[in-house]
C-alpha cells in the first residue's frame, strides 16, 4: 500500500506498523512514531494495522532549545 | 536551588543543546557552567538514523533533560509531540510550546492552555512557555501546571527582559510558584536581573551557542545567575530619587 | 608485485590519501565495494567549497590553517579550482549577523552597494554591504574525484571492488567505519543541483540567515549548487521536503532569478564527524582510520593526506594523529 512517511510518499508491503518500520530501514532505531497525528506507542506497534493513505511520522532525539 | 515537580535541580541555570559549533564545545559549555538541565527536542528521522549518537551525548552530560515541543502551532501537534518525547527519552517532563505566530514565535495562550490541561491529566510534568500574562498563568496552574516559563523577549532576539513591570507583576502575584525566565535572553546581566527580581532559573540556549566562545558563555551566565540569587536573598535596597551619603555625616571636621 | 598499503574507500579521504602515498612513490592498492565514487559516497554530495576563512566562523582553529594548504594541492593534482573568492552577505535586518561573521573570521574586505555589484552585478540591490574573501576557492567536487581517479589510473592503480588487503590497512570508508570507531558520528546535510541560464553568480555566495543559513556556488554553464542543512543524524536517506522547500526559499531571497531554475538533484548524506568536528588518523591494532572529515573532506583531505604519509612512510606524527 501507499502510505506518506515524514511527508514522502511510500510503497510498503507490510501491514503492521512494526514491520513497516522495519521493511523502512528503521529496525532497532531509537524512534518514536505517530500515525495520522496520533502517538502510536512502541509497544502497540506489533498490532497496529495501516491503511491505504496513512500518514507516519517517524521522530528521533535531537537537539533543542 | 530549584526545585521542580518535586525534583531539585543543581543549577539555576537551564541550557539548550542546539545551534552549537560541534558536540565537544557544547559539552564543554555544559561541564564549565554546571547547568541543571539540558533541553532537547523531537524531529523527523531520516531512514537509517535514530539519533543514538545524540542521545549517547546527552546521556554522557549527566543532567536531567527537559524535551520540548518547539515548533508545534496546534494542541494536537503538540500532545502528540508530547507523547513521543516521553517515550524517547523516558521523562514525563515537557516544555510545552505552543507558538503562534510564525515571525515572533510568540506561544499561544488559547492553544497552551488547552494542551496543557490535556498533558498534565494525562501525567505529563509541564512546564509552559507563555507571555507575562498573570491571567494566563493563573489558568495554566489550573490546568495542572506547576511551573511557569514566562518569556523574557521572543526567542533568539537576545533582548533580555522586554516587560520588567509586567514579568515583576507576575513574579509577585503567584510567590509560591517556581518560575523560569525562557527566551530571550542575549547577556548575563539579563539572567542575573532575573534572579534579582525572584525568579527560580533561566533558560537559554542561543546566547551561549552562538557566543564565540560557548563554554564561557555559559560560564558567565553561570556566574551571573548565583549574583542575581544571592542579591535576591540579600533583600536588596529600594531605589529612590534622593541622594544620601554613605558616610556619616556627624563628626564632620569643621575646616573652612 | 610488492604492496606498501591498501586503501579502504574511495571517496575524498582515500583518493586523497592514494594520490599523496603513490606521488611518494608507494605502491598501493584502493578497494571500494562501488568501483568509483558515487552517490552512496559523501563526497559525491558536497559542495566543493575551499573556503577556510569562512569555515573559522564556528570551526576550530586547524581547519582555517590547514585548509589553506588545500586549493594549491588539488590544483597540483590537477584539478581545475576556481580561485574567485567567497562573498558573504545577509538581508538588511540580519546585519548583525553580517558584523557577528566579520569580528569571527579574517582575511576579508567589507565591500558597500557598489562594491557587491562590481564583483556580481546581479545582487546589489538586495545588500547594502558584504563580506568578501578574496583568497578563497571552489571547485566541482565530482570532477575533482575523477581527475584523482585518472591521476592514480596513470601510476597503475585502478578501484578495485574486493581484493584480499596487503601492507598497511589504511580504512577511509567514511560513515561505514563507525563499526569500528564508536566516536563517530552522522551529521546530514541535504543540498540541490540547479540549471539557472538565466542568472549569473560567479563565485561562492553565502547568504547568513538566522533560520535558513544557505551557500550557492556555481559549477559553470549555469549550473548552481545549493547547500546544505546541517542536522545531527546519521540519517543518510533522501532529503526531506521541508529542507529543500527552506534551502530553495532562501535561494529565491538571494536571487530572485533563481524561481525559474531547473531543480536537476535533490541530494542528501551523512558527514562523518568525531564530537569536535575535527579530523582524527586513528591508528588500530590492524590499519589506522582516515575520517571524521566532517564539513570539510574536501578542505582538509589534503592536509590529512599528507599527514598519513607523513606517518606510513616516514613514520612522523603530526597533530591529527592518535
Ligand atoms: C551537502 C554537503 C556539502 C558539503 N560541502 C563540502 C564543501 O563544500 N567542502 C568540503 O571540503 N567538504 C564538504 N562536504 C563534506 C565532505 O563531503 C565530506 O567531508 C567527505 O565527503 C567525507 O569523505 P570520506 O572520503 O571520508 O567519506 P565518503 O565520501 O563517504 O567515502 C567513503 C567511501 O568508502 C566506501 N566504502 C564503504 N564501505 C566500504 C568497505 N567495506 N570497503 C571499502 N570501501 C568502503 C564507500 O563506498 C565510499 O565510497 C559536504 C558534505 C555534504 C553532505
Amino acid at each position: 500500500m501507499r502510505i506518506t512517511v515524514n511527508g514522502e510518499s511510500s510503497q510498503i508491503a507490510a501491514e503492521k506498523l512494526a514491520a513497516a518500520l522495519d521493511e523502512l530501514g528503521y529496525g532497532a532505531a531509537r524512534v518514536a512514531t505517530a500515525v495520522n497525528g496520533e502517538f502510536v506507542p512502541a509497544a502497540m506497534r506489533a498490532d497496529h494495522a495501516l491503511c491505504e493513505g496513512d500518514r507516519l511520522e517517524i521522530l528521533a532525539p535531537r537537539q533543542g532549545g | 536551588m530549584p526545585v521542580f515537580y518535586g525534583v531539585e535541580i543543581a543549577s539555576p541555570l537551564m541550557l539548550g543543546t542546539a545551534q552549537y559549533p560541534s558536540p565537544a564545545i557544547m559539552a564543554e559549555a555544559f561541564h564549565r557552567s554546571g547547568a541543571g538541565v539540558a533541553t532537547v527536542s523531537v524531529r523527523r528521522e531520516a531512514a537509517g538514523g535514530d539519533g543514538g549518537a545524540f542521545w549517547d551525548m546527552i546521556e554522557g552530560l549527566g543532567v536531567p533533560v527537559l524535551p520540548n515541543t518547539a515548533g508545534c502551532h496546534s494542541v494536537r501537534e503538540a500532545v502528540t509531540t508530547a507523547h513521543m518525547a516521553r517515550e524517547l527519552f523516558g521523562t514525563d517532563w515537557i516544555k510545552l510550546e505552543v507558538i503562534g505566530h510564525e515571525d515572533t514565535l510568540q506561544p499561544d495562550p488559547f492553544g497552551l492552555i488547552e494542551a496543557a490541561r490535556i498533558l498534565c491529566e494525562d501525567g505529563f510534568r509541564v512546564f509552559p512557555y507563555m507571555t507575562e500574562d498573570g491571567i494566563l498563568a493563573g489558568r495554566l496552574l489550573e490546568a495542572g501546571c506547576e511551573v511557569l516559563m514566562p518569556w523574557g523577549a521572543p526567542i533568539g532576539t537576545g533582548r533580555g527582559l522586554n516587560n520588567l513591570y509586567g514579568l515583576r507583576t507576575l513574579r509577585a502575584q503567584f510567590p509560591g510558584v517556581p518560575m523560569v525566565i525562557d527566551a530571550g535572553l542575549g547577556m548575563p546581566s539579563h539572567a542575573a536581573q532575573a534572579m534579582e527580581l525572584g525568579f527560580d532559573a533561566v533558560l537559554l540556549n542561543t546566547a551561549v551557542a552562538k557566543a564565540g566562545a560557548p563554554a564561557a558563555m555559559a560560564e558567565g551566565f553561570a556566574r551571573a545567575l548565583e549574583a542575581g540569587r544571592l542579591a535576591h536573598e540579600a533583600d536588596p535596597m529600594e531605589p529612590r530619587d534622593m541622594a544620601a551619603p554613605s558616610t556619616p555625616v556627624l563628626g564632620l571636621a569643621e575646616l573652612e | 608485485m610488492n604492496i606498501d598499503a591498501t586503501i579502504l574507500g574511495a571517496g575524498v579521504a582515500g583518493l586523497s590519501v592514494a594520490a599523496e602515498l603513490s606521488a611518494r612513490g608507494a605502491r598501493v592498492r584502493l578497494i571500494d565495494p562501488e568501483g568509483a565514487p558515487g552517490p552512496l559516497a559523501c563526497s559525491w554530495w558536497a559542495a566543493g567549497m575551499l573556503a577556510p576563512l569562512c569555515e573559522g566562523e564556528t570551526a576550530e582553529e586547524p581547519v582555517v590553517r590547514l585548509g589553506r594548504e588545500a586549493a594549491a594541492w588539488w590544483q597540483a593534482a590537477g584539478a581545475a579550482v576556481t580561485q574567485a573568492g567567497t562573498l558573504v552577505v545577509a538581508l538588511d535586518r540580519d546585519r548583525g549577523e553580517l558584523d557577528r561573521f566579520a569580528r569571527r573570521t579574517g582575511g576579508h574586505e567589507t565591500l558597500d552597494r557598489a562594491g557587491v555589484g562590481a564583483l556580481e552585478p546581479e545582487l546589489p540591490d538586495r545588500f547594502a554591504s558584504a563580506l568578501h574573501f578574496a583568497s578563497e576557492a571552489h571547485m566541482d567536487p565530482r570532477a575533482a574525484l575523477e581527475t584523482l581517479q585518472r591521476t592514480l589510473a596513470a601510476r597503475g592503480v585502478r578501484i578495485e571492488r574486493a581484493t584480499p588487503p596487503q601492507g598497511q590497512i589504511i580504512d577511509c570508508r567514511g560513515l561505514a567505519a563507525r563499526d569500528r570507531l564508536p566516536g563517530l558520528r552522522g551529521v546530514r546535510g541535504e543540498m540541490a543541483i540547479l540549471r539557472a541560464p538565466g542568472v549569473g553568480i560567479n563565485r561562492t555566495v553565502r547568504l547568513l540567515h538566522p533560520r535558513h543559513p544557505l551557500y550557492i556556488v556555481p559549477r559553470g554553464d549555469g549550473i548552481y549548487m545549493l547547500g546544505a542543512t546541517q542536522i545531527e543524524s546519521e540519517g543518510r536517506g533522501p532529503a526531506s521536503l521541508r529542507s529543500v522547500v527552506e534551502l530553495l526559499n532562501a535561494a529565491y531571497a538571494l536571487h530572485p532569478g533563481l524561481a525559474e531554475a531547473q531543480v536537476l538533484e535533490i541530494g542528501a548524506d551523512a558527514r562523518p564527524a568525531f564530537a569536535d568536528n575535527l579530523p582524527r588518523i586513528v591508528r588500530q591494532e590492524d590499519r589506522i582510520h582516515v575520517n571524521g572529515l566532517f564539513r570539510h573532506g574536501y578542505l582538509l583531505a589534503p592536509a590529512l593526506a599528507r599527514m598519513t604519509a607523513d606517518w606510513v612512510l616516514e613514520g612522523n606524527t603530526s597533530e591529527f594523529l592518535q
